[in-house]
């Protein structure tokens, strides 16, 4: 169960488990952007959930293509603005009111009027904060390893090539099913990825 | 001006300066209520400003304090939509055009307005404390020191002279744009965007002078003792809060009649609506910058202003001003799909509309009431001008094309999406 819960979550990056046997997935590779973004939709379609697509640049509305939805980091930023904020409000208090009182010009030790600038400030460092570092971890970077990296051809995802990834750990997946199934897409090459476990092989 | 036939009767010419182009129109933008259907809110606006003229004959005081707080509201507006196209034009801005023509349509409203404001200057003994001669001499007992060293600036002629130059200025940088943008429904000149550009330039600067200095004599001097540097940018940042509001509610309003359709999407509302959410954030960071630096200096000619407004019951009108200005819009404007759901945008650009007239209540009021008290002259001279103007946009507006229709950045605002 929490095992299962992992795996989703780390799927969810597009960190994939390879299977007992190394199998870590098909790399389809396809010809230009446009098929990319066809062939992500038809994956989609044909009922695939653990894949991932590979391009040298931002293609645009591939995420609706992916049936992605809306970014979960908004929710992080929240969080981090919240607790700056509450963290903010608590510093003031207490190193005006507690740890060092001092009178100046006659104000309260601690007052809600001058606190609202540095909780103004920590409420948006915090929440900036939360938004990268969120973002980063929701994409699953850094990732200084990846089984993708034993394929020749992936190394060219930076230049011009464009690919899809179908995780041998998804529910549909079936190495010679899959297969035929990414050829019907429109798939010039493809190619089984195993997962030999470390960065240099 | 080619293409384009000039209203020659003035009265008319006050509403629309030119003949209606509307028959050219593509069809799906043209204004299809009844021609006559701006009548309605003129005559209700008219209709509550005669029932307001009452109180002018019997609570004269209260009469212009509450004239000039709808007045300015409807200045405010104007003013808004008159920064709104400045610097959709600057920024050669694709998202907006289709909303655009409603702003157009409300910066015409500046030469109405300067004749609406004609009956406070019957007021100016009313209104404004530093007119008074005797503050300003020596001799006299009620001399007052701290007017009197204003007295360069804060004096009759030079103050008429200043709002005669503002509404001037304002009525020709909106005359331009308003009448090249309906030239462009006609003859679709290339040239026109460069133009609108050209005068958007100097436009913008001269607006954001002016529109600060307005804030400085129409609404701080009532209280002639207090000054405030950020005044003019509070000023602002409520015109263009109020902007928004005011443009997606036109447009909602035409789209339940059946116009628009298809044309105004849910992506033109969810941006109107960040600019909403994003002026409330911007009226509240300068509202509370003025009133920190205030605090903290604590200098008695300074706090006067807070302290009028933090005693004798109108505390909780300022709590009511934090928590509805800022505090509800905040968190209810936050969310991307708040934004999105019409119902809950239209609802909340009413609410701002009305709190953008409580904060000038707020700022007005407690120079004449010591105990806060709500009168029904508020009310009638605040609809009753705002009749008047809403009405006016919506005469203009039936005569043209809802729609810049052959501005060339139509085709990207009607594909535009927030993706």
């Amino acid at each position: 169960m929490l095992k299962q819960l992992i795996a989703d979550i780390k799927a969810s990056m597009s960190i994939y488990d390879s299977e007992k046997d190394e199998s870590y997935g098909l790399l389809a590779e396809f010809p230009d952007p446009g098929a990319l973004y066809h062939a992500a939709h038809g994956v989609r379609e044909g009922g695939y959930r653990r894949y991932d697509t590979y391009s040298p640049f931002p293609i645009h509305g591939m995420d609706k293509a992916m049936g992605m939805g809306n970014s979960k980091v908004g929710f992080l930023t929240l969080g981090g603005g919240v607790f700056g904020f509450a963290l903010a409000y608590w510093m003031q208090w207490w190193t005006g009111q507690v740890d060092y009182p001092i009178n100046i010009s006659g104000k309260p030790f601690f007052s809600i009027e001058p606190s609202i600038p540095i909780m103004f400030e920590l409420t948006v460092f915090f929440a900036a904060l939360a938004t990268v570092v969120g973002m980063l971890a929701l994409n699953g970077l850094p990732r200084p390893y990846n089984p993708l990296f034993y394929s020749n051809s992936f190394k060219r995802v930076t230049d011009d090539a464009f690919f899809i990834l179908i995780s041998s750990s998804d529910r549909k997946f079936d190495a010679e099913k899959t297969g035929s199934f990414l050829t019907e897409l429109g798939a010039t090459s493809i190619e089984e990825i195993h997962d030999h476990g470390s960065a240099d092989a | 001006m080619s293409n384009l036939i000039k209203q020659r009767n003035p009265i008319a010419w006050l509403l629309d300066p030119v003949e209606p182009t509307a028959d050219q129109a593509d069809a799906s933008y043209r204004f299809d209520w009844s021609p006559t259907a701006w009548l309605l809110p003129i005559g209700l606006g008219t209709a509550a400003l005669v029932v307001s003229a009452v109180g002018w004959a019997t609570e004269a005081q209260q009469f212009f304090f509450s004239y000039l707080v709808g007045w300015i509201f409807c200045v405010s507006l104007a003013l808004g939509g008159l920064f709104f196209v400045l610097i959709q034009h600057l920024t050669q801005a694709r998202w907006s055009v289709v909303v655009r023509r409603i702003p157009e349509a409300l910066i015409w409203s500046f030469p109405v307005l300067a004749i609406l404001g004609i009956p406070l200057l019957f007021g100016l003994h009313d209104l404004y404390h530093w007119t008074h001669a005797d503050l300003f001499d020596p001799a006299s007992p009620s001399y007052d020191a701290v007017i009197a060293a204003k007295e360069s600036y804060l004096n009759i002629p030079f103050f008429l002279g200043r709002a005669a130059f503002y509404f001037l200025l304002w009525s020709t940088i909106s005359y331009k744009l308003y009448t090249l943008s309906i030239r462009q429904d006609v003859d679709g000149d290339p040239q026109i965007p460069a133009l609108q550009r050209k005068t958007s330039a100097w436009g913008l600067v001269l607006v954001s002078i002016t529109t600060a200095f307005s804030g400085f004599d129409f609404l701080m001097s009532l209280d002639p003792h207090w000054f405030s540097t950020i005044f003019g940018v509070y000023f602002f940042a409520g015109s263009f809060m109020s902007i928004m509001a005011f443009t997606a509610l036109v447009a909602m309003i035409l789209q339940k009649a059946g116009m628009l359709q298809g044309t105004v999407t849910t992506e033109h509302y969810q941006d109107l609506g960040k600019f909403l959410f994003g002026f409330v954030v911007f009226w509240a960071y300068i509202a509370f910058s003025q009133y920190m630096l205030i605090w903290y200096a604590n200098m008695p000619e300074e706090t006067l202003f807070y302290r009028h407004r933090l005693e004798n019951g109108w505390e909780t009108y300022s709590a009511v001003l934090l928590i509805a200005h800022f505090l509800i819009p905040f968190i209810v404007l936050i969310s991307r799909s708040a934004k999105r759901f019409i119902p809950v945008l239209g609802f909340m650009c009413v609410w701002m509309l009305v709190m953008h007239w409580f904060d000038f209540f707020w700022l007005a009021m407690p120079v004449l009431h010591e105990h806060p008290s709500f009168h029904l002259l508020d009310l009638s001279t605040a609809v009753g001008l705002f009749g008047i103007v809403s009405g006016t946009v919506l005469y203009r507006l039936s005569r043209h094309s809802l729609v810049p229709e052959k501005d060339p950045n139509l085709g990207k605002s009607l594909a535009f999406t927030n993706s």
